[in-house]
């Protein structure tokens, strides 16, 4: 019986592997372990320089915001989790409104990050700021045509719009802050317009909506900055141009990246250190080279490429409604037929 | 015993449908009025398009690489294996990046043939070739392995009596692949109904768009498990109809036997071969030129030790998992168990097999509420949580994969069991055989073709996996199918291109090595 013997000692070799695996959870009592719904590359510098700061391990998981929000709430207190980090305002809120931080206020975060980027009650701290703006071409569109983002619902953009899909979070808070200045009713009639101005399905990446101006697919869209940073940085010369919406009204539509202290967490004092690092100058100055967002912090110059864009007038809607009021924003959208 | 392991492997589904004693009315009110009658629609063109066309495509194609001789036949017959390796969203890119309005060979079509540019997102014609290219190799699989099963004489008979080979494909070998073609057609088919990542890149709506929306937008997990279960309701009924089509015809194969392929005439030969290549062209080659192309520039970058790491965990997980599934199944699938209770283990089998329709994650989601259930329980019985040991642990990890792929498994090797003619079992018997005897040198055997191409496609399958895995796995448990989805979602598509390269690589290398089983097999019986 060959075979036999053979087949069964695999299988005896893999229980004992799988066991001994899942013995190896055990972590030191040092590290500080973090939930993340920002992606790997995107973090795994900054931790390496915290260790190297601090002497601190950091032990961390990606995932998607909403099911790391799931595993957290049903871990309760026995989550190895002590930070959540994730990115868009919404997300954060709702985190905060699931009971899933608790309060940190140091003076090293108040005086790092302005208050309009943290929660009222300490529950989460931004740590990097994305504006959400309009994209141009600047073959086929003057700047003086462009001002605000309702502008974009007008009929004189018909076919020429290129939007990213409402499924993206950024998109539900855009469209909450719109809902948040101007009423559910005008709003309507601003996604109605966007609707009919497309000149494609709407894309589901915002380097897609980028590349389709350039193809001449559509003349105007709206992006987050940092994916436009990311890819002017590597091609200088493209036909495609940032345009600051708002600026005589609202201001600009911004957004953050940010982190709390989980309610349950074990290690809190590693955790608000490693917030109270993560604000720090040399923190912020990675976040901003990395991925091309504005510091979260005022004092820290943002990247080369960041800052040629020139400074705009910020929306000053305060960033939980984005969290509050994005169901509303989600089913305006899906009545008004924005896919 | 055998009721209760099905039971078990169900546990995710039943949770989701346990969902309904939560109910919730505005949501509800919301979705029906303005999305459920759209989604469903689209969702029926989809699998209309796609089920049409799998079956056509994949049938011809094994059809033609098993009874016709053309040039190029040997290595296309296994080529033609070869899209497997590619995770669904991966081509999805590679076509949008190709084929979009600003990918270079609309460019081409625009600037040197002077055409009209068009958007290639809009309507469901290039979603449905999509899925067409990324899932033919189900149905072709299945029916390949069934004409080459396929009684010799009634073919030979059929040409004795004058039929042509379209005659003969129609009249005789089709009817007789009906099943096989029916199991591609079912499992592709609950794949596009779980599709989660194609879909959201062609911005298609179907009705995981609505589960996704439920749990995303409006925080109701609830909703969207009540939405699932509608899947795995939709999924039930396709093997419902899948068994009813099947009928009550058995197909016992006969001694196996060299078919004696056509010969066609030297021009339709070739432009078989033309064909045949082009499938693999468009659905292979030209994909892995593109992510090689994207990949070569950004190498240097994204290179680093840890994907020895990701290799390892993803080989690991792939193993181990398919090992358990393809057990599991083959224990469910023997023939001749206890006769007393069998419509219980029938219902517990078929309920066992549905978590192949429901979106990865909402399945994972539905095994950490079933988790918390028993720890519920637990401590109503002065015991303690058990979550905080078993989330993030490989086990819970496995548990869903064994739960999402054990369709998959299940079909292949229960259609392989179909084909034992009771006489073995019998003339064993009489013979004096014991079960476990007759089980390890008659069943097992007999069975081995089923459990080998289940284990491929389980493992193939757990190498792609990525929503499960992304919710479910330890630390450190990074897979190459996430380090894709990261890079890619951030924009990245050169680097993400690295690490999908090594999973085509990887998937290769798992069907060489089925072969390789496969011919070993085919030898032996």
């Amino acid at each position: 019986m060959n075979s036999k013997t053979w087949i069964s000692t695999i299988i005896m070799l893999s229980v004992v592997w799988v066991s001994s695996m899942s013995a190896v959870q055990a972590a030191s009592d040092e590290s500080v372990t973090v939930y993340s719904s920002r992606k790997e590359h995107l973090i795994k510098p900054l931790f390496q320089a915290f260790t190297q700061d601090t002497g601190v391990k950091v032990k961390y998981l990606t995932g998607k915001g909403g099911a790391l929000i799931e595993r957290l709430k049903l871990e309760g207190v026995n989550t190895p989790a002590d930070m959540f980090m994730t990115v868009d305002a919404g997300n954060l809120w709702y985190a905060g409104s699931q009971d899933l931080f608790q309060s940190v206020k140091t003076d090293t975060i108040k005086n790092n990050i302005p208050a309009h980027l943290r929660d009222p009650q300490g529950l989460w701290t931004g740590l990097s700021v994305r504006a959400r703006t309009i994209v141009y071409s600047t073959d086929r569109v003057k700047p003086s045509e462009l001002s605000t983002y309702a502008d974009l619902a007008l009929p004189k953009w018909k076919n020429r719009l290129c939007l990213r899909t409402s499924k993206k979070i950024y998109t539900k808070s855009l469209t909450a802050s719109v809902i948040y200045n101007q009423g559910k009713d005008k709003a309507g009639d601003i996604i109605s317009g966007w609707v009919n101005n497309l000149a494609a399905t709407p894309n589901a990446k915002d380097s897609h909506v980028m590349n389709a101006i350039l193809a001449g697919q559509c003349d105007v869209g709206l992006v987050n900055t940092y994916y436009y940073g990311r890819l002017i940085e590597k091609n200088p010369d493209l036909a495609l141009k940032l345009f600051w919406a708002n600026q005589k009204t609202t201001g600009v539509h911004v957004n953050i990246s940010g982190a709390g202290v989980t309610k349950h967490a074990s290690n809190v004092a590693g955790a608000t250190r490693l917030l109270e690092w993560l604000s720090s100058d040399k923190a912020q100055t990675i976040y901003g080279s990395l991925n091309k967002e504005y510091p979260a912090n005022q004092n820290v110059a943002a990247d080369k490429v960041v800052s040629a864009w020139g400074v705009f007038k910020q929306d000053k809607m305060n960033l939980s409604q984005a969290g509050i009021l994005q169901a509303d924003a989600v089913k305006l959208m899906q009545i008004k037929g924005y896919r | 015993m055998m009721g209760l392991l099905a039971l078990v492997v169900a546990m995710p589904i039943i949770v989701v449908m346990l969902s309904w004693l939560l109910p919730e009315h505005e949501l509800w009110t919301h979705f029906s009025e303005n999305l459920l009658s759209s989604l469903i629609s689209s969702t029926g063109i989809l699998l209309l398009g796609v089920g049409v066309g799998v079956t056509l495509l994949g049938t011809v194609l094994a059809y033609l690489v098993v009874m016709v001789e053309f040039p190029g036949r040997k290595w296309l017959e296994w080529a033609l294996f070869l899209p497997f390796a590619i995770p669904a969203y991966v081509l999805a890119f590679v076509y949008l990046g190709v084929f979009d309005y600003s990918g270079y060979a609309q460019v081409w079509m625009r600037e040197v043939l002077g055409l009209p540019g068009f958007d290639i997102r809009a309507g469901s014609w290039a979603i449905i070739l999509t899925f067409l290219l990324v899932f033919y190799p189900y149905v072709y699989m299945m029916t390949r392995a069934s004409f080459k099963r396929q009684k010799i004489n009634m073919i030979e008979a059929g040409k004795l009596l004058g039929a042509g080979p379209f005659k003969v494909f129609f009249k005789i070998s089709l009817p007789l692949a009906r099943p096989a073609a029916a199991a591609g057609l079912l499992v592709t088919l609950m794949e596009t109904l779980a599709d989660f990542g194609v879909v959201s890149l062609f911005n298609y709506d179907t009705f995981t768009t609505a589960i996704y929306s439920a749990w995303g937008d409006f925080r109701s997990i609830e909703v969207a498990a009540q939405l699932a279960s509608l899947l795995v309701l939709v999924a039930f009924f396709l093997i419902y109809f899948e068994k009813k089509a099947r009928g009550q015809a058995k197909y016992y194969s006969a001694n196996v036997s060299t078919i004696r392929p056509y010969h066609p005439k030297g021009s339709v030969a070739w432009l078989i071969t033309l064909f045949v290549f082009g499938v693999f062209m468009l659905s292979f080659a030209m994909p892995m030129l593109q992510l090689v192309i994207w990949a070569w520039g950004a190498f240097a970058d994204e290179w680093s030790a840890n994907y020895i790491d990701l290799l390892i965990s993803t080989s690991s997980l792939t193993i181990i998992a398919a090992m358990i599934t393809v057990i599991i199944a083959t224990m469910l699938a023997l023939p001749g168990r206890c006769k007393r209770g069998s419509i219980w283990l029938k219902g517990m089998v078929r309920l066992a097999t549905l978590g192949y329709a429901l979106p990865g994650s909402v399945m994972a989601v539905g095994l950490l509420y079933g988790i918390n259930q028993i720890s519920v329980i637990n401590i109503y019985f002065g015991g303690e949580s058990i979550n905080h040991i078993i989330y993030g642990s490989i086990l819970l990890l496995l548990f869903a994969y064994v739960s999402r792929f054990m369709a998959i498994a299940y079909s292949s090797i229960d259609a392989s069991a179909q084909q034992i003619k009771p006489v073995f079992t019998q003339t064993a018997r009489l013979l004096g055989a014991s079960r476990m005897r007759l089980i390890w040198q008659v069943y097992l055997p007999m069975m081995m073709p089923g459990i080998l191409a289940g284990g491929l496609l389980v493992a193939v399958d757990v190498m792609k996996e990525l929503p499960a895995t992304y919710l479910l796995r330890p630390f450190g448990w990074d897979t190459l199918a996430i380090q894709t989805f990261e890079l890619s979602a951030e924009g990245l598509f050169e680097r993400a291109a690295v690490p999908a390269l090594m999973m085509v690589a990887f998937g290769a290398l798992i069907m060489m090595v089925f072969r390789y089983l496969d011919k070993k097999s085919s030898k032996a019986s």
